[in-house]
């Protein structure tokens, strides 16, 4: 960077000396006839381009390289940011909206950032050296075109309030346009259940035109500045030549004269640049604006600093006095303990929305506790890095995401390092192995993210071999297996039933037969245990879950 | 060239806007020249030859002149900003309207950054190309021309020599931009890698927090934005070495003019005057020299672009409707029939030679083991794919002779998958017809048992849920879907396996509900319990592509799938088995 800097004032100030060469050749050599230093002065201006073009080409490699690392890093670094991110943040706002940042902002950035601080000294040097020369050169005209310049100030500023606005809302609704885009693509298929495509259509143009409207202004101002630029640039030479014939007339050589009018042009053209890069400037910090945003989005969830690893996790699991609320002042979990010993498995029923899932989310430390304190082995759950924790439990959520990749890939998410063997194994175990190898390609075959072709019950059972193969101490099983029929979730029971030995798991389900081989159930409404025991236990107290157990036979 | 034919040919409408902007910028670019002419005059008469009353009026002249030339300029960037807007607009409609009637087999091909990446970046570089490349293209070449003739007239030996430099830098030119282009698609392909990657993250971003997988997925991201950074890299340092080349050709023009120029003015030949036209008027050469370099940048950047916009611009699903469509008249009433279907993904035969009869107003339910097809008996009725052979009827008429739109207007589905968008509840309820009333939107929900933790919440219908549905419980989006579908009120409502999430209790009620819908439909039902199914006036059994069909009693005592079904599920009062088919 610092070797470009330089590079690049070499090269300014060697083009430089091309106009005082040219001077030198029309007051001098020409009028002397002096072929011999005429060709020497040309040959020397040939040589000045030359050193300073080829200065510019490195010093142009140096800023690619350094301005795409630029743009590298703040990629990275608002990804890694987003890695962190609470669920609230995902769930608040469309994806797409997420993505722009991500992708596209960062994208917009990277010329500004790359060349634009280097471009501006460069710039602000040749000013100075440009004012240098044309001093050196005539001190009165210097001054004259000097002049233009607060007034050219003070037009930019008055046009940069304008454009941070409209830049401002420019992004704005650039940004709900691509994620409605997005969100169109994802929903394609309920669209075209509902035949609503002409009322997305409606809603599409609308964005369009929103975004339309905001970039008219912008552009707009953005090309305002140019022209303006080119009126004051031209005012200020013709300043230059009623200065130097009449003002000072018969005071200034001719030569000086062209020479000057000369420096008066290059003295605009950095000035110019300027001009644009404060231009791009101004739309880099909205931008940066939106990125910064989203990396000062505040982490909920991360390691205290006397978080530590916890190797060889047992899976017991206790709740002391757990309150939780997602929103201030609604209670979701209200005074809620137990505990569960390890390898005991423990199912969660109740009625839907009643904080069966929150207790699950408590568990993989997906949010922070209100009040009370959840341990894993005895150690309070915010001691525990979330790596370790998280590594070692086994969770298999409502949506069954798949990644684009092949079937192996997404199996071995759960271990990265799984053998082909271990994969095979764990889809076995889930009896996906069977579906698998009827594919084309077998564990071979690519599906992408929407899942293709993929029913919804065969994406349960990859995801719920990605699960197994982790190999965790304590599984949760959030309605896991709810769109597997019945048959093979009778199959995959008594596959899993071995897995579950030695490990700690928490089941979510509405199927009695899934609930009744469990340890221990406890009956969750609206945000307390209101049973806990056996089947046997819970059967004969005749209680809520008995009388659910009845309506799910009755029915 | 067929990249310039799909631009021209979605101007349309505004392509006189485009061509009168490129014809101003014409007119302001030779105005270029004027200036420069009249300096001459300036020097030679004004400063030289003493005329110093010519001086202000030439001067007010020429600043006149570029107050005239800066204001047609301001008009033409107005002229091509609306024109390449609505060029986008023009293509953006299209591609979403393609996007929006695609059929699934598009969609199971593409991903969802892949699309994305289209419809910004490269869309950008189309606009990009026709708002600004076209005319600094045309300002160069009439700059060039103009300067070409202006100093031709002054003095033909000097602008001559000078030419000689264009032929070396058109070679040149041509060099670089076949090495170039490979380069360009690269980093084309390698930010459409960026986008896939971010954006799968986001959408799978509890998955990848239930296995702790950050390091992953970031080690993953890295990759990919390492490879964009090196193509990156690696394109402009091309750019760059072949920079200082074209910018010495250029300067070798002030080189020729201060060398020939200083020689014919000792011979007497010029002017002093003549050679500062010359030597002002050498950018005029060496600026267009450099844009045409440029040029040949953009434009590689600007086909890679316009090859991926093009691809799914005319894009056309197989499905769509034919020119002789039959366009119902009024409801159908919701009869489905299936002849003799066959279908298969691939290689993968899905259903073979299913045939069924669904009379209006009944209840048919099918089951069968994971992966059996049912959501693809779903998605043939809805037409979301053509079968490969046999026939699908609605109301007695092919599907394939229908109008899409009637398709889908008469068939409702609660979708397993559910895909809610970021909305108010209302607003996803009410999907199928925004403007329906409030009260029927609430009585659906109340149907499909949404109404009670809708109301709990502290907006109620108007709060805004995430993509997704994120934030909801899976048996509360279920519930929101089925409102959704029964909203729609079509003559045949699907259910597929909307209620797998939903408690016992809740799913019995929804269940006594859907008999007291307040219109009449055809119901197919997709359920893993028997509880769900067993009143239904037909069942269907789907297993390995073929069916049996039946009563609740019927395939109980015959069925080995249903009986088995029946006996994991503790179903009570079961008849005698008495073998049969499996």
């Amino acid at each position: 960077m610092l070797l470009a800097l330089v590079l690049s004032i070499l090269a300014a100030v060697i083009a430089l000396m091309a106009p005082t060469l040219l001077q030198r050749a029309i007051d001098g050599a020409i009028p002397n006839k002096d072929i011999r230093q005429l060709v020497i002065l040309a040959c020397m201006m040939l040589g000045t381009v030359l050193i300073s073009t080829i200065f510019g080409a490195i010093r142009g490699m140096i800023m690619a390289k350094v301005g795409q690392a630029m743009i590298y890093d703040i990629r990275r670094d608002v990804f890694s940011h987003l890695q962190r991110l609470p669920f609230a943040y995902y769930d608040s706002r469309p994806h797409g909206k997420i993505l722009v940042r991500v992708v596209q902002y960062v994208n917009s950035v990277s010329d500004t950032l790359s060349n634009g601080l280097v471009n501006t000294i460069i710039e602000l040097l040749n000013i100075i050296f440009i004012a240098l020369f044309m001093f050196m050169m005539d001190a009165r005209l210097a001054l004259v075109i000097l002049s233009g310049l607060p007034v050219l100030l003070g037009v930019i500023f008055l046009i940069k309030r304008a454009q941070r606005k409209a830049n401002f809302l420019f992004n704005n609704k650039n940004s709900n346009l691509t994620a409605y885009t997005c969100e169109s693509i994802e929903g394609t298929k309920v669209t075209q259940i509902f035949n609503r495509q002409k009322e997305n259509f409606d809603i599409y143009m609308r964005l369009n035109r929103e975004y339309q409207t905001t970039w008219f202004k912008r552009a707009y101002l953005v090309n305002l500045v140019g022209p303006l630029t080119d009126n004051i640039r031209q005012w200020v030479l013709s300043l230059v030549y009623v200065a130097g014939v009449i003002w000072f007339s018969g005071s200034v050589e001719i030569g000086v004269l062209i020479g000057m009018t000369t420096y008066a042009s290059r003295f605009w053209e950095p000035i110019t640049a300027l001009a644009n890069i404060y231009n791009n400037f101004l739309t880099t910090i909205s931008y940066l604006e939106r990125i910064f945003q989203t990396i000062d989005e505040p982490v909920e969830i991360c390691d205290t600093s006397h978080a530590k690893p916890l190797p060889n996790m047992q899976g017991t699991v206790q709740f002391d006095h757990v309150s939780f609320e997602y929103e201030k002042g609604v209670r979701v979990l209200n005074d809620v303990s137990f505990s569960v010993q390890k390898g005991e498995s423990v199912a969660l029923v109740g009625p839907t929305g009643s904080g069966k899932s929150t207790i699950v989310n408590l568990i993989s430390r997906f949010y922070n506790i209100t009040q009370g304190q959840v341990y894993i082995d005895e150690v309070p759950i915010e001691d525990i890095t979330l790596q370790s924790l998280r590594s070692q439990m086994g969770i298999m959520l409502q949506d069954s995401f798949i990644f684009s990749g092949s079937i192996a890939d997404n199996i071995r998410y759960g271990k990265l390092d799984a053998t082909d063997e271990e994969i095979r194994r764990a889809s076995h175990t889930v009896c996906a192995d069977v579906f698998i190898e009827q594919m084309p390609d077998g564990y071979e075959t690519v599906v992408n993210e929407r899942g293709g072709s993929l029913s919804q019950g065969q994406k349960q059972l990859i995801a719920f071999a990605r699960t197994m193969v982790s190999d965790p101490a304590i599984l949760i099983l959030d309605e896991a297996t709810s769109a597997i029929d019945a048959r093979t979730e009778r199959l995959l029971q008594q596959g899993i039933a071995n897995m579950l030995k030695g490990r700690t798991s928490f089941i979510i389900a509405h199927r009695l037969s899934t609930i009744k081989s469990c340890d221990k159930i406890m009956y969750i409404e609206n945000g307390r245990i209101a049973e806990c025991g056996s089947h046997e236990e819970l059967m004969a107290k005749k209680g809520k879950y008995y009388h659910l157990c009845t309506v799910q036979n009755q029915a | 060239m067929f990249q310039m034919r799909f631009v021209w040919k979605n101007l349309k409408g505004r392509r006189g806007m485009l061509v009168g902007g490129l014809i101003l910028a014409a007119f302001t670019s030779v105005l270029v020249v004027v200036n420069p002419y009249l300096s001459k005059i300036l020097v030679d008469d004004a400063v030289e030859g003493g005329q110093t009353q010519l001086l202000v009026p030439l001067l007010l002249l020429m600043c006149g002149i570029v107050f005239g030339r800066q204001a047609a300029r301001f008009l033409m960037v107005v002229l091509m900003e609306k024109s390449s807007q609505h060029l986008l607009m023009n293509i953006r409609r299209v591609i979403f309207t393609n996007l929006q009637n695609q059929e699934m087999r598009f969609f199971d091909k593409i991903r969802t950054g892949d699309i994305i990446t289209r419809v910004t970046g490269d869309l950008e570089y189309v606009r990009h190309f026709t708002a600004y490349i076209t005319y600094c293209e045309i300002d160069s070449l009439v700059t060039f021309i103009s300067a070409v003739v202006a100093l031709g007239f002054v003095n033909m030996k000097l602008t001559l020599s000078m030419l000689t430099v264009l032929p070396l830098l058109i070679v040149v030119s041509l060099i670089y931009s076949k090495k170039v282009r490979p380069l360009y698609r690269e980093i084309r392909y390698r930010l459409s890698q960026i986008n896939v990657t971010a954006q799968e993250n986001i959408e799978g971003n509890r998955v990848v927090r239930a296995f702790a997988r950050e390091e992953y997925e970031k080690q993953k991201f890295s990759e990919k934005s390492q490879a964009y950074q090196e193509a990156s890299v690696r394109a402009s340092f091309a750019w760059q070495k072949v920079v200082p080349i074209i910018d010495c050709l250029g300067q070798m023009l002030t080189f020729i003019a201060l060398l020939v120029g200083g020689i014919l003015i000792i011979n007497g030949e010029i002017t002093i005057g003549d050679l500062t036209m010359f030597t002002g008027l050498t950018w005029a050469l060496s600026q267009p020299m450099k844009n045409f370099s440029y040029l040949i940048n953009d434009l590689q950047r600007f086909f890679a672009a316009t090859d991926k916009i093009i691809e799914i611009y005319y894009a056309k699903p197989m499905i769509a409707d034919r020119h002789d469509a039959v366009v119902a008249n009024g409801r159908l009433t919701g009869e489905i029939t299936f002849s003799h279907v066959n279908f298969s993904f691939g290689d993968q035969p899905v259903l073979q030679d299913v045939s069924f009869t669904v009379h209006p107003g009944q209840t048919v339910a099918i089951m069968g083991p994971t992966g059996c097809g049912k959501t693809t008996i779903v998605n043939l009725m809805s037409r979301f794919y053509d079968v490969d052979g046999g026939s699908i009827l609605l109301d007695g008429v092919d599907l394939r002779r229908r109008t899409l739109a009637d398709i889908r207007k008469s068939i409702a589905v609660a979708t397993q998958d559910v895909f809610l968008f970021s909305d108010t509840i209302d607003g996803n309820i009410a999907f199928a017809d925004p403007k329906m009333p409030e009260q029927r939107m609430r009585d659906c929900a109340r149907l499909a048992c949404a109404d009670g933790f809708i109301s709990e919440m502290p907006e109620g219908y108007d709060t805004i849920i995430g993509e997704r549905g994120v934030g909801l419980s899976g048996g509360q989006k279920q519930r929101i879907a089925l409102a959704r579908a029964i909203a729609a009120q079509a003559p045949v409502l699907v259910l597929d396996d909307t209620t797998s999430a939903v408690d016992m209790e809740t799913e019995s009620k929804i269940r006594r509900h859907l008999h007291q819908l307040p219109f009449d439909c055809t119901k197919v039902i997709i359920a893993q319990r028997i509880s769900s199914v067993k009143d239904a006036d037909q069942i269907i059994i789907l297993q390995h592509g073929k069916i049996a069909i039946g009563t609740h009693d019927t395939l109980a005592r015959t069925n080995t799938y249903y009986r088995e079904i029946c006996e994991i599920q503790d179903v009570e009062g079961l008849p005698a088995f008495e073998g049969g088919a499996d």
